[in-house]
């Protein structure tokens, strides 16, 4: 099993969760965040008066899937989560070792 | 633990002392200030308004009172009127009777107008809330809205205390509100006299001679344009000021700082008389108060601001400043459509009466300053920055509502976006100026709008009035002015030199006035004990340090 998480900008949560859900992916997990890459943010102006907003708010969309389903997943949510621009964010994929059913306790397998 | 108890158990001690002092004062001073030749006050409100209030629209009585000076060269006239009129009455008792029940329906009219215009004042308190709380950081929200709101209760208890009594004491003297019964049991100044008054001295507590039906509308209508004044303060010296300091800030507006300028210019006061004592146009003339509500206002926050000294982390080292961004814009644009709304109620209801049909003229002059002054500072926000700020386009409607509040009633639609239009200029550059010259600290501009666009519309009369409405006002050209029967109030441009010049000079005198009573005392206040909180709780934010509790509690463990 692999734990994806993706960096996304947060107008494009819906589209990366109905692409996902036209692969069959049953579960998710959507959390609102900060942070910055590369540019470090960006300017803004409030009466006249210039100030860096160096954190930006950005979506963490964390999934679950087999091994075998990897590429298929992150090519999705590539795909939904592109812009072209700077800022569309990145996508991690880690191991995982277990995942355990909280309601029945029972140990899930690939 | 135990600290705390004890600063609490001390508190309550000073709280119980204010109020013993309060309630023997009070029950003192309505026997004290109760003479025996004073006219009875009519709490019932049933004796206010008879065949005397019975007047047409030009404001001729239906009554004929008699002559009683002879030397007059129109005395024979006048008596032949009165003898008329005698004869008539004796004639159609009825329509006597019916004269009276005319004056107390014209009274009871404009009573209903003027108290209902005080409610709609009264609602700005919320607007004035909402702009201001959007405008500073969400980390002091809760402190700021503790501020407006203490700053209604405090101010609202001075003013019903000292304030009134010092600002209306004397005003059937000099400048009686037929309108609205003429409140003849206020006619006794503390400080001066005749036409050189400077302080009011009957109704102290609302008691005695302040105990009147229509006296009381007067007070309800006046207490919230007081309380404008005790709020506009806010907006400079939020986000750093101790809620104690504040508190003493609200008493000193609402006892004295507004009272006495009031007195003058409203209360039948020296600058109001002086038409009639230097021949200088019509008296000082402020309709609804750009300079006795809003200069006065503004130019005690710049004092304040100054004492208080900037926000941490305003100025870097260079003396660059840096922005404070609003928390929430939805907030400060409702918070201003609410304060346009409740300026129906500032400006038309000051004419104390709706059988006063200028109003209309009032009412859309008012709007008209108010578009006007807000595009012009869209217009040049856009040219300066490249965007128009919202903020600072709320500020611009403000800045031509504040700048329109004198000279509502004297001047027509055309001069009203003028005023509106040279007000939105300067609350753009008074902005600028405050921020990045004078380096004082106005998280909401209200030096800017209040202060120096009121300064400009009580000159403003002095310019654009054209002598369309308020003949005979304070007492000066009842018959004719500058020649011309009927002429009011006029401004330069329309003739009246002295007009100008004594608007000039009242303008800057009250922000004189206002700006150093309030640095004196302060910069006194100040030297005994701080008026500002500490280095830690101004980072932390001031909602849990002053007032235990946040505006958004689901910011709890967030950093500021």
């Amino acid at each position: 099993m692999k734990l994806i998480t993706s960096i996304i900008r947060p107008n494009k949560v819906d589209e990366v969760k109905d692409a996902l859900g036209k692969l069959g992916l049953s579960g998710m997990t959507v959390t609102e965040v900060r942070g910055h890459g590369k540019q470090k943010g960006h300017t803004a102006i409030y009466r006249g008066q210039e100030y860096e907003v160096s954190l930006l708010p950005k979506m963490a969309v964390e999934i679950v899937v087999p091994d075998g389903r990897v590429d298929e997943m992150v090519n999705a949510i590539s795909l939904a989560a592109r812009t072209g621009e700077i800022g569309d964010g990145r996508v991690f994929v880690m191991p995982v070792h277990q995942s355990y059913r909280i309601r029945t306790g029972e140990l899930e397998h690939d | 633990m135990r600290d705390f108890v004890v600063r609490r158990v001390r508190r309550s001690m000073l709280f119980l002392a204010f109020a013993v002092v309060v309630v023997n004062v009070w029950s003192g001073s309505a026997v004290i200030l109760r003479a025996a030749t004073d006219p009875p006050s009519d709490p019932a409100g049933i004796a206010t308004g008879d065949k005397s209030a019975a007047v047409d629209g030009a404001g001729n009585a239906f009554v004929v009172s008699e002559p009683t000076d002879k030397a007059d060269p129109d005395y024979p006239a006048k008596k032949k009127a009165f003898d008329e009129y005698q004869a008539e009455a004796m004639r159609e008792p009825l329509a006597v009777k019916l004269a009276d029940s005319v004056g107390h329906v014209r009274i009871a009219t404009n009573a209903a107008w003027t108290l209902n215009t005080g409610y709609l004042v009264l609602f700005m308190q919320a607007g004035f809330a909402l702009l201001t709380c959007g405008l500073v950081r969400r980390k002091n929200a809760a402190h700021l809205m503790m501020l407006n709101f203490a700053a209604y209760v405090f101010a609202f208890l001075a003013y019903y205390a000292v304030g009134f009594a010092f600002q209306f004491g004397a005003v059937a003297i000099n400048a009686a509100p037929a309108n609205i019964g003429g409140t003849p049991t206020l006619n006794g100044f503390l400080i001066g006299g005749g036409q050189w008054g400077f302080l009011g001295g009957k109704g102290f507590f609302l008691s005695g001679p302040a105990y009147d039906a229509g006296s009381n509308v007067l007070t309800l209508f006046q207490v919230v344009f007081m309380e404008t004044a005790g709020y506009i303060i806010v907006g400079a010296i939020c986000e750093r000021i101790t809620f104690w300091a504040f508190i003493l800030c609200e008493l000193f507006v609402g006892a004295i700082l507004y009272p006495v300028f009031g007195c003058w210019v409203w209360g039948g006061g020296w600058m109001s008389q002086l038409g009639s004592t230097m021949q200088l146009g019509h008296g000082y003339v402020d309709f609804a108060g750009s300079t006795v509500v809003h200069a006065v206002g503004g130019f005690c926050a710049m004092a304040l601001a100054v004492i208080l000294g900037p926000r941490t982390g305003k100025y870097g080292q260079d003396g660059t400043p840096t922005a404070f961004p609003a928390h929430n814009i939805v907030f400060v644009v409702t918070g201003t459509f609410i304060l346009l709304f409740g300026w129906m109620g500032f400006n038309p209801g000051s004419t104390l009466g709706a059988t006063d049909l200028r109003i209309g003229v009032v009412a859309i002059n008012t709007n008209l300053a108010a578009v006007a002054g807000s595009a012009t500072a869209m217009v040049l926000w856009y040219f300066m920055f490249g965007k128009p700020d919202i903020s600072m386009a709320c500020n611009g409607m403000l800045a031509g509502l504040v700048a329109i509040t004198a000279p509502c009633a004297f001047v027509g639609p055309n001069a009203a976006v003028m005023i509106g239009i040279i007000a939105g200029a300067i609350v753009c550059f008074g902005v600028l100026f405050n921020d990045r010259v004078l380096k004082v600290d106005d998280p909401c501009g209200a030096i800017s709008v209040h202060g120096f666009c009121g300064w400009f519309g009580a000159v403003a009369v002095g310019i654009f009035a054209d002598g369309t409405y308020g003949a005979g006002w304070n007492g000066v050209g009842a018959t004719t002015y500058l020649g011309v029967a009927g002429k009011g109030v006029t401004g330069l441009l329309h003739g009246d030199t002295t007009q100008f010049l004594l608007q000039l000079g009242g303008a800057t005198l009250c922000a004189v006035y206002a700006f150093g009573l309030t640095f004196i005392v302060f910069k006194a206040v100040n030297a005994i004990r701080s008026m500002r909180v500490s280095q830690e709780a101004e980072l932390e934010g001031l909602d849990v340090p002053e007032f235990g509790m946040l505006a958004y509690p689901e910011d709890e463990g967030l950093p500021a």
